[in-house]
């Protein structure tokens, strides 16, 4: 990548740190609760994107960047005093600049319109406040020093280089320090009489500080190196003290089967202009040039580069010297060097790698204890303990390596206030937006398809959950509705809940419109909660009107299918008058799954775990025949569907006879529950989740795929699935349980 | 007439992005012992620690900003006499008379060119080689 361009994509990233640190100041301050260090934090964010716009000449981010300081610099002694309207143009304003930190890297394009009338809404902020409104600024130009330096009343003060190196570095002893220049290529001798290049280079670095660029230009391509020849030298600029012979002694044993070359340099940085003294070898400045006007686009300058190497060279192993022709010290090492910086960035697909070795790494490992166990083997004392050991360990890895992947939901999350902020402002209604558990981690991918359900939720949440302003006063509530937004841990799931002070479901007409649109029949009496899970059906719309911000009928149910498709289970309680809630409870992660192994014919199926609710012997006495292919089963005193599981899928052309295999109860999302009939269960086991989709295709009533211990390939049963097609086959003679009133 | 690739450079600012950008004009220039540090504390720490001739901060960062980072490193006993640059976002007469009084050795106003930076170098090293 162009280097500038590079820069540029940092600049970019550093401005979405800044900009999200942006919101959550004035967040903080228009709750009242910022002190002196949130408006610096506040006003440092602005700042710093609008000097990195200048530097990369991104002009409409410059100039509206420009106005929205301005702005906040006039206000900035009573900022902490603001009206709360003020702090919602300036988040307005903080989202604007979101929109065109987005442009600048190739996002929608910002309606200059947009942009002129923020600008006029910030300049009425500071009319309010009685200052003088800020211009925009047109062009880059204007930032060239608007004064010169004695415009301001500056003389520049000269700079006198002191012998800084002399008076305060600690390996050197006052003025005799002196600059030392050694070229050293060993031969391949050198090593052959077991010498070591880096041992005589940390040898060096003893006497005084040393700077050290490699040369590894004679270096051949890889099938023409021979392994015992000598191909790297070293140009050091030593800053010591020593003598000459001092330096001689350090290459004492070596001198024979070297280059060496000791040349003595000024120690006088202002009487040392003369750069033909320092003559690293050609090499050297080809190499380094060449590098470097590949990374800056520059010229490659005649003069001598000494990179610093301060932090790691000598220790270093020649290669990695090679990998980092350090021009500046670079970033890793200086954050190695800092103790607040522990965490690195890693490319997604590394960790994906990583994910998948440790699921074949768990497959191979139940592989290997299945064929112990047959062969006999485990029964030996060291064979058995070592695979008990290496389960323990591989679990561990796992879970470890999982952990990679999790991520908080603060993600997620910090999207939401700019969105409250957005509807409120199409709806007229007053909301606050209350998170808890932002720090609750969960796995990235299930963070990614969280986005689009959240913010629909809270877009119903506001547009048919809270009241207006003048329903809430006058139903007694104070006129700001109250959004929550939760995140937390139960029982290796996570729980997302998102709540609302509004209304609640008005029930009467969820149940008016269901009836209208044939979602139920006009005799069916439903629970309450049954009622509120209506709106969760496809083509349930409860909005008077069709509204920009809710949509046409794509509400609840698509949110549904989302969060199912995650493997997660949504509901919704509500109290008239007080408010509703929606709970979702998604899996940790999607890449394991606690399933029930269960043979049917020749295959070994899986059925996740949380779908079982119980297994069953079935009694011939206990099934009813409802046609020639419907069968259902007593269970205590309510009556299920029975689905011949090989049957369905087409493993076996007849129906199996109930007292040959065994029943499993399941259960889908929706709480239908259907009787499984299959050959036999096997057992529990946790498994890998393979995609069918990425791999092969997606095959109706299978979920997804997993590698057995005995090396075969099993498909995850989508029970919502089986249900479901169960549900549309029978049209609807049989429903489950609860809507079947069938006497036992 | 020093030599710049002699010169010892510290660069402060917050940004990684502006650091390398600063970086890169001054190995244009011809520096090339350039050190880097994220804020006024360890742009400190490193100047009074690792001497340099020189200093180039950015005036607005956490922890320690500019002008406090001048001040400490001009009381510095052994260091206290190491060249200071600073970096700002405008040219703010009361920015610029603060830094004065506390002896900075030179401002410099962002956005700028190579051209721009040599040139206010220039004014308080001589001409660089």
């Amino acid at each position: 990548m162009d280097p500038i361009e590079e820069i540029k994509q940092t600049f970019f990233q550093e401005c979405e740190e800044l900009l999200a640190e942006l919101e959550t100041g004035l967040l903080t301050l228009r709750a009242g609760d910022g002190d002196e260090e949130t408006v610096n934090a506040v006003f440092r964010a602005v700042h710093s994107v609008k000097g990195g716009a200048g530097a990369f000449a991104l002009d409409n981010l410059v100039s509206f960047s420009h106005v929205f300081e301005t702005v906040m610099e006039e206000m900035r002694s009573e900022c902490q005093s603001q009206s709360r309207e003020t702090f919602d143009v300036l988040l307005r304003a903080a989202d604007l600049l979101v929109d065109l930190v987005r442009e600048a890297r190739g996002g929608a394009v910002v309606a200059t319109e947009r942009t002129t009338l923020m600008t006029t809404e910030l300049n009425n902020c500071l009319a309010q406040n009685a200052a003088s409104p800020a211009s925009e600024c047109q062009s880059e130009d204007q930032f060239e020093p608007l004064m010169e330096a004695d415009a301001l009343g500056f003389v520049p003060q000269q700079i006198i280089f002191d012998d800084l190196d002399g008076d305060i570095e600690p390996t050197s002893s006052g003025q005799s320090a002196q600059i030392w220049s050694i070229v050293f290529a060993p031969h391949n001798d050198l090593y052959a009489t077991a010498n070591d290049a880096v041992v005589l280079l940390r040898e060096l670095s003893r006497l005084g500080e040393i700077d050290t660029v490699l040369a590894m230009d004679s270096l051949p391509a890889l099938d023409a190196i021979e392994p015992e020849h000598a191909y790297f030298s070293w140009t050091i600029q030593l800053t010591s003290d020593c003598s000459e012979d001092d330096i001689r002694e350090v290459f004492d044993f070596v001198e024979d089967e070297c280059d060496l070359e000791i040349r003595r340099l000024s120690n006088d940085i202002q009487a040392a202009p003369d750069t033909d003294t320092i003559t690293p070898a050609p090499n050297d400045i080809d190499r380094f040039d060449a590098a470097r006007s590949e990374l800056l686009g520059t010229d490659p300058a005649s003069d001598a580069l000494i990179s610093d190497t301060r932090t790691a060279t000598t220790e270093a192993e020649p290669d990695e010297t090679v990998e980092t022709p350090a021009i500046t010290e670079t970033p890793q090492a200086q954050q190695a060097a800092s103790p607040q910086q522990s965490t690195i960035r890693v490319d997604l697909d590394r960790v994906d790698i990583l994910i998948n070795l440790v699921g074949e790494l768990v497959i191979n490992q139940s592989m290997l204890a299945q064929h112990a166990g047959v062969s006999g083997f485990s029964k030996e004392q060291g064979v058995g303990t070592g695979l008990d050991e290496l389960e323990r360990l591989t679990r561990e890895i796992q879970d470890s390596v999982m952990a990679i992947r999790a991520q908080p939901v603060k993600s997620v999350f910090q999207r939401m206030p700019r969105l409250v902020r957005e509807i409120s402002a199409q709806t007229g209604k007053i909301v606050r937006l209350e998170t808890e558990g932002e720090t609750t981690e969960v796995d990235k991918t299930v963070i990614e398809k969280l986005t689009d359900p959240l913010t629909h939720m809270i877009r119903n949440a506001i547009d048919h959950g809270l009241e207006t302003p003048e329903q809430r006063t006058a139903a007694g509530k104070p006129a700001e509705g109250v959004v929550r937004m939760s995140a937390n841990h139960r029982s290796g799931r996570i729980i997302i809940q998102i709540s609302d002070d509004g209304a609640g479901i008005n029930r009467d007409r969820v149940l008016e419109i269901a009836r209208h649109k044939g979602l139920i029949s006009h005799s069916e009496i439903l629970s309450h909660d049954e009622i509120d899970n209506l709106i969760f059906k496809p083509g349930f719309s409860t909005a008077e009107e069709v509204s920009s911000i809710s949509g046409r009928g794509v509400g609840m149910d698509v949110v549904k299918r989302s969060i199912e498709s995650l493997g997660g289970r949504i509901s919704i309680s509500s109290t008239p008058g007080t408010g509703s809630v929606f709970t979702m409870s998604l899996p940790l992660t999607l890449a394991v799954l606690d399933g029930m192994v269960i043979t049917v014919g020749d295959q070994a199926l899986i059925v996740p775990l949380n779908n079982v609710i119980e297994t069953l012997s079935p009694r011939a006495h206990k099934i009813k025949y409802l046609g020639p292919h419907e069968r259902v089963m007593a269970l205590r005193d309510q009556h299920v569907p029975l689905v011949d599981l090989g049957h369905l899928m087409g493993l076996r052309d007849h129906l199996m006879e109930p007292s040959g295999g065994v029943c499993i109860l399941v259960e889908n999302d929706a709480g239908a529950q259907i009787a499984l009939l299959v050959d036999d269960i096997l057992g529990q086991r946790q498994v890998v989740i393979k995609s069918l989709e990425q791999n092969y295709r997606k095959v109706d009533l299978i979920a997804a795929a997993t590698i057995l211990g005995d090396g075969r390939v099993a498909l995850i049963v989508d029970i919502d699935a089986v249900i479901c097609s169960r549900q549309s086959s029978s049209d609807h003679t049989i429903r489950p349980l609860e809507q079947t009133s069938l006497a036992s | 007439m020093p030599a710049a690739n002699q010169i010892k450079v510290l660069v402060v600012d917050d940004q990684l992005s502006m650091r390398k950008l600063i970086a890169g004009a001054l190995m244009q220039i011809g520096f090339r012992r350039i050190f880097e540090e994220n804020n006024g504390k360890a742009g400190l720490a490193h100047a009074t620690s690792s001497p340099v001739h020189l200093v180039i901060s950015d005036y607005n960062m956490p922890d320690m900003d500019g002008l406090e980072f001048l001040k400490q490193l001009r009381a510095h006993p052994l260091a206290g006499k190491t060249g200071f640059i600073m970096l700002t976002g405008r040219a703010d007469a009361t920015l610029v008379g603060r830094a004065r009084e506390l002896g900075v050795n030179n401002y410099v106003v962002k956005p700028f060119t190579v051209t721009h930076l040599k040139a206010k170098l220039e004014q308080v090293i001589g001409k660089l080689t």
